[in-house]
């Protein structure tokens, strides 16, 4: 098994304590960041994904998957930003106005940076004005992820892209949507890019809405 | 022959406690039937020869407004209702910060408020255990007397079971993580264990001063599409403690119809292992598979798929496709007693009776 496989499994199987030293250890051993980053860290984690998809791993260890991701990465970025690399992209994400839950919204969000986006999360019960004020402060912010887990604050969905396209900055993201009552068609009725049933098909999907 | 006028004749009433401020349920028809439903529930649990299946006006659901878990989730019943939008919400029996959210009807913790339990390796230092024989019991019974220690059974809720406990402490994403981290297992373990005291004492309390007779316990252990955790996980982390649970209930002689939200199929082992008596579940569980695997097992808590609110005709015709549809296991389910119209009891009674007498 290469090093760079070596970090994948231990992505995979949530190895908090060692991922960190198999990553230096790759370096170390003339192993190029961008494969360690694609393959050992983007790679695993759309493992873990699928896994997760399948009922074949649950919350806790995805959780812990993305735990050892992101110690892999804290040693991974000066190298990758020394080479300058950029993240994959980055997406503004955030549950609507009147909402309170958090539990897929920040799956969703572990499962896209697993991707390589840099994900700016505005938290829960975020106003329409509070994510388009992120969007021009954040111009560079390829796509807006917008979840709801209620039927009565589904509508917050369709009113912050109302308010996204009233600010004239629709045509410059892609949105998703997502949470437990939303829908494709519901995504296709309010105008939305995509839609995606659960954290690895947002994860998938947010790579193809960069196309 | 069965002699239903006479076992439906309408002998007296059973009052009932308000669900809300100005939200009062009407009383519940007392009827002439061969045994009590007190007597009727506990055959019917233990599968003893019971005479008809359980539903509407053979329960009282109360929850107690002198407990903080209750007003803090929002669910209060109780001759001393709280008006939701004013009042619910606030802190639980361990000081944790709940608020209501009023188009769910229920409260949460908001995420991002500080954690209760930062570190749960030092939960001890963090935790204050609530001291039960400050709340006022006994006003509470005489204030609730009227639909207390009836021929009924009584049901009570306890709306925070050990994993949504240990959620409210440590916020769900460190809660499910600590259950496989192996250097928080430990004490997770230890505070599952103490957290069993805890509930063995709550019950004490609600037997000895209410005769509680089914604990209604609240523990949501999945998703829209998954169960939160695994099966192994569930075996090593909380069923035995649920477990424990399960047998401090019993041994006071209180069944528990244990409430977990979401897809939690492959999870009904460990409620059977734990030793819950009933399991109320959501909509996206497939509820015939469950009976047919686990039906000789486990009682299923089901109701007709009808607005509470909606028309006779329309309850009459739910209950009808209902009972065509769960018929041929009208021995090991009971019909939510919140969902129970006098009409539905007495086609449900009819129905199971003669089943049940075959």
């Amino acid at each position: 098994m290469s090093k760079v496989q070596e970090v994948a499994a231990a992505v995979e199987n949530g190895k908090v304590k060692i991922v960190a030293g198999l990553v230096q250890e790759a370096l170390d051993e003339g192993c190029a960041a961008d494969e360690i980053l694609n393959v050992g860290m983007i790679g695993a984690m759309a493992v873990v994904g699928e896994k997760f998809k399948n009922n074949e791993i649950f919350v806790p260890e995805m959780l812990i998957a993305a735990r050892a991701m992101k110690k892999g990465i804290e040693v991974l970025t000066p190298v990758l930003k020394a080479q300058g690399a950029e993240p994959v992209g980055r997406l503004i994400l955030g549950t609507v106005a009147g909402d309170l839950h958090d539990i897929g919204k920040n799956l969703v969000g572990m499962m896209i940076e697993g991707a390589g986006f840099e994900v700016i999360d505005l938290g829960v019960d975020v106003p329409a004005e509070k994510f388009i004020e992120a969007m021009k402060e954040n111009p560079d912010v390829k796509i807006v992820a917008l979840s709801a887990l209620l039927t009565t604050t589904m509508p917050a969905i369709k009113d912050t892209i109302d308010a996204i396209v009233a600010s004239g900055l629709r045509d410059t993201v892609k949105i998703m949507i997502g949470g437990a009552p939303v829908t494709q068609a519901f995504a296709d009725e309010v105008g939305a890019n995509g839609y995606s049933e659960d954290a690895a098909s947002a994860a998938q999907l947010a790579t193809k809405l960069l196309g | 022959m069965i002699d239903f006028n006479e076992e439906l004749k309408v002998i007296g009433e059973y009052k009932t406690v308000p669900l809300a401020k100005g939200v009062q349920r009407p009383p519940m028809p007392k009827r002439n039937t061969p045994i009590s439903p007190l007597e009727n529930y506990k055959r019917f649990i233990k599968r003893d020869k019971p005479i008809w299946t359980p539903t509407g006006s053979d329960f009282i659901t109360f929850i107690p407004r002198i407990i903080p878990d209750n007003v803090a989730r929002g669910f209060v019943f109780d001759s001393d209702p709280i008006d939701n939008v004013k009042e619910a919400g606030g802190k639980d029996m361990f000081g944790v910060e709940w608020e209501f959210v009023p188009v769910v009807g229920g409260s949460m913790v908001r995420p991002g408020n500080p954690l209760k339990i930062p570190d749960i390796t030092k939960w001890e230092e963090y935790l204050e255990f609530p001291d039960l024989s400050a709340y006022d019991w006994k006003g509470s019974v005489e204030r609730n007397r009227h639909v207390l220690f009836n021929d009924n059974v009584t049901m009570i809720w306890v709306q925070t079971g050990l994993f949504e406990r240990l959620i409210s402490f440590m916020e769900f994403e460190n809660a499910a993580l600590a259950l496989i981290d192996e250097d928080q297992q430990d004490y997770v373990h230890s505070l599952m264990d103490r957290l069993c005291v805890f509930y063995d004492e709550y019950f004490d309390y609600l037997k000895k001063y209410y005769d509680v007779n089914v604990i209604y316990f609240h523990d949501d252990w999945g998703s829209q599409r998954a169960p939160f955790f695994s099966r192994a996980t569930c075996e090593e982390m909380i069923m035995p403690y649920l477990k424990r649970v399960c047998e401090s209930a019993h041994k006071r002689d209180i069944f528990i119809d244990f409430h977990s939200c979401g897809m939690v199929e492959p999870l009904l082992p460990c409620m059977i292992e734990a030793g819950c008596d009933t399991w109320s579940g959501q909509p996206m569980n497939d509820k015939l598979k469950m009976l047919r695997l686990y039906g000789d097992r486990i009682t299923l808590n089901l109701s007709p798929y009808a607005a509470f609110s909606a028309a006779p005709e329309e309850l009459t015709k739910a209950t009808e496709e209902f009972l065509s549809t769960y018929g041929d296991y009208i021995s090991s389910i009971i019909i939510s007693p919140m969902m129970a119209t006098s009409d539905m009891y007495e086609m449900v009674y009819r129905f199971s009776r003669k089943k049940l007498a075959e």
